[in-house]
């Protein structure tokens, strides 16, 4: 009992000071600014394809974006330009007919968790371990707890983060769209904030695992930020390389060791898949801060 | 004798260098031990080793007599004050010393009034909620000494705790340590060999990552068999004061200081006795300012540790 208590305690004692850091609040901030950045640029955008795809189609053209999207679904040419640009013909079944709202929403949210995560997480263990103030906690809890309650504490955070940036994304949704944009969807972007929650665990337990093997903060940012590029060419790579036979047949286990190859999974709409999606992602979480923890047990402090 | 911690042949390698070199030592338990070595002597890897901040290459510990450190044995029962460890600046005093009262495993209402009185004590009830980082280096070393004395652990490694405090805030410091002597096992390492001499009763002389000696103070400093007379004006004829040691005694004057000391073998004569016989001659014949029963610990350890360091450096320390 005494260790969850810790761990409990040290989660809370995360909030407090992520509220009190200047720069965790700063990180929300960008974060919240570029998600309705990014609502407000994709909604301009979405309306500019919608004229021009109205036009192409030969569909009554209107200045409200969203308001012939219902339409656009609809319309065969459409479904064969989406089922290409999501690659996958279950989640192109699961989001057909969605508000654009919410897959942008959920475009953005997706896409710019891990970065987030590598700005806010990363330096938190470093930062401690390179000023001596672990030294405090050190011989009051054991190491395991302090770090599981520090990656539990960042995990709980961005769950904060997600459901701030959410709201904000429909409120501009909603000033842009109005009617187009009703409360319910709210409901449902709420549901994609969880998924994007879910799938930042992993890049957590990564940033956080990298950590355990530097004192210096700044250099465990630049490992973090590195490590998201290195993933994101490694998964490249596995998608064009990857094959039946031979080394190429390897590529598709090499890829099943990143959150990237359980992304689509969060992206459907049947529980098994969620639920799969989940299971394999907060394992990986939690097997990257584990081969960090490896180290960092038998290091000096 | 029943020992608070137990260390034998306690080997700490940074790389190739040798930090502790099979050091060995047995600190009794509710004693106040003094930790007495040069810079890089060990004795900061020593206590960081205990704790478990440092892993060690060999050799065993036994904290409180469960084996080394383990957070679920030893949480609440030990406590450290860190060199060059600063705390997290974000936080207030009370805040951050109830955050690590609780996970000593006191209780919200016992952490806070453990956390209230111990600021107190160092004199920071006033600033009890300012941030850590608005405060002066010497206001955090006292939330730093401070927070050693949450709740009641029983035993407390203190690394140069009166380091950088100012002399008000020393005195005060060193009364508050005084006051937990024969409550709590406490070790303290210090370059200032008078506040090891003020507040410990054994010490541990360490150089090179051994221990050189160690002991209760007044066996090492020979309070029982030496006794320092500080003279006005030197005496005449020292052979009338050699029949007063008794048997086995012997006499050292230093013209330099004007300092007579009588060694004495301890079971033949007492130092009371000693001085019943020496007292009224000395007044009478050459004045006497103090009297001071011992060695002094620097002439001790400077003896003592001369020829570690003289085998290890190849240089003359005795001039």
């Amino acid at each position: 009992m005494t260790p969850l208590i810790h761990i409990w305690r040290m989660m809370c004692y995360e909030w407090f000071d992520a509220l009190r850091s200047r720069r965790a609040l700063v990180a929300l901030l960008l974060y919240m600014v570029t998600s309705v950045g990014t609502m407000y640029g994709s909604i301009s955008l979405l309306q500019k394809i919608e004229k021009e795809l109205a036009s192409v189609l030969q569909l009554p053209a209107s200045d409200n974006p969203g308001a012939i999207t219902t339409t656009l679904w609809k319309s065969k040419p459409f479904q064969r330009i989406m089922r290409q640009v999501s690659k996958n013909k279950e989640v192109y079944d699961d989001i057909q007919g969605k508000s654009p709202i919410e897959l942008i929403y959920a475009w953005l949210s997706f896409f710019y968790m891990p970065l987030l995560v590598a700005l806010i997480a990363s330096n938190r263990i470093p930062e401690e371990m390179g000023s001596g103030a672990v030294r405090y906690i050190a011989f009051r809890t054991s190491r395991a707890t302090w770090v599981l309650g520090k990656f539990l504490g960042q995990v709980s955070l961005l769950a904060l983060a997600v459901i701030l940036s959410g709201l904000c994304a429909y409120l501009v949704a909603r000033l842009r769209l109005g009617r187009y944009a009703p409360l319910e969807i709210v409901w449902n972007m709420s549901f994609w904030a969880l998924r994007a929650w879910i799938y930042s665990i992993p890049f957590v337990g990564l940033v956080m695992g990298l950590s355990l093997f530097t004192k210096s903060a700044s250099k465990a940012t630049i490992f973090a930020i590195l490590s998201l590029v290195v993933l994101s060419v490694i998964t490249g790579l596995t998608t064009l390389f990857g094959g039946d036979t031979g080394w190429r047949a390897l590529l598709p286990y090499l890829a099943a060791c990143f959150p990237s190859d359980y992304e689509m999974l969060l992206w459907r709409n049947n529980v098994q898949s969620l639920t799969t999606g989940s299971i394999f992602l907060l394992t990986l979480g939690f097997t990257y801060l584990g081969i960090g923890y490896t180290f960092f047990q038998k290091r000096d402090l | 004798m029943v020992t608070a911690l137990e260390v034998l042949n306690l080997v700490k390698c940074y790389g190739k260098r040798r930090a502790l070199d099979g050091l060995t030592l047995r600190i009794p338990r509710y004693s106040v031990t003094g930790l007495v070595g040069s810079n890089g002597a060990g004795k900061t890897t020593l206590m960081m080793t205990v704790a478990g901040f440092l892993k060690p290459t060999a050799g065993t510990i036994n904290l409180l007599g469960n084996g080394p450190f383990d957070a679920d044995v030893h949480g609440g029962r030990f406590a450290i004050l860190p060199q060059d460890s600063e705390l997290p600046l974000t936080s207030s005093p009370l805040e951050l010393l109830i955050h690590y009262g609780r996970l000593q495993g006191l209780s919200l209402e016992a952490a806070t009034k453990s956390a209230s009185n111990i600021l107190e004590t160092v004199n920071l009830s006033d600033r009890a909620k300012s941030s850590i980082r608005s405060l002066s280096h010497g206001m955090r070393k006292r939330i730093m000494a401070a927070q050693c004395f949450l709740g009641t652990p029983e035993l407390i490694l203190l690394d140069e705790p009166l380091n950088g405090l100012d002399p008000r805030e020393a005195a005060r410091m060193r009364d508050f340590i005084a006051q937990r002597k024969r409550e709590q096992t406490i070790v303290i390492s210090s370059h200032n060999l008078n506040d090891i001499e003020q507040l410990c009763d054994h010490v541990a002389f360490i150089e090179q990552g051994k221990t050189v000696r160690f002991g209760p103070i007044a066996t090492i400093t020979r309070k029982a068999s030496v006794m320092v007379y500080q003279l006005s004006t030197p005496p005449v004829d020292l052979t009338l004061f050699k029949p007063l040691l008794g048997e086995g005694g012997s006499l050292n004057f230093n013209p330099q200081t004007n300092t007579l000391t009588c060694h004495t073998v301890e079971e033949t004569l007492s130092p009371e006795e000693l001085n019943r016989r020496m007292v009224p001659l000395l007044l009478s014949t050459c004045g006497l300012l103090t009297i001071s029963q011992g060695n002094s610990l620097e002439d001790e350890y400077l003896k003592q540790t001369v020829e570690v360091l003289h085998a290890t450096r190849g240089c003359d320390f005795t001039s």
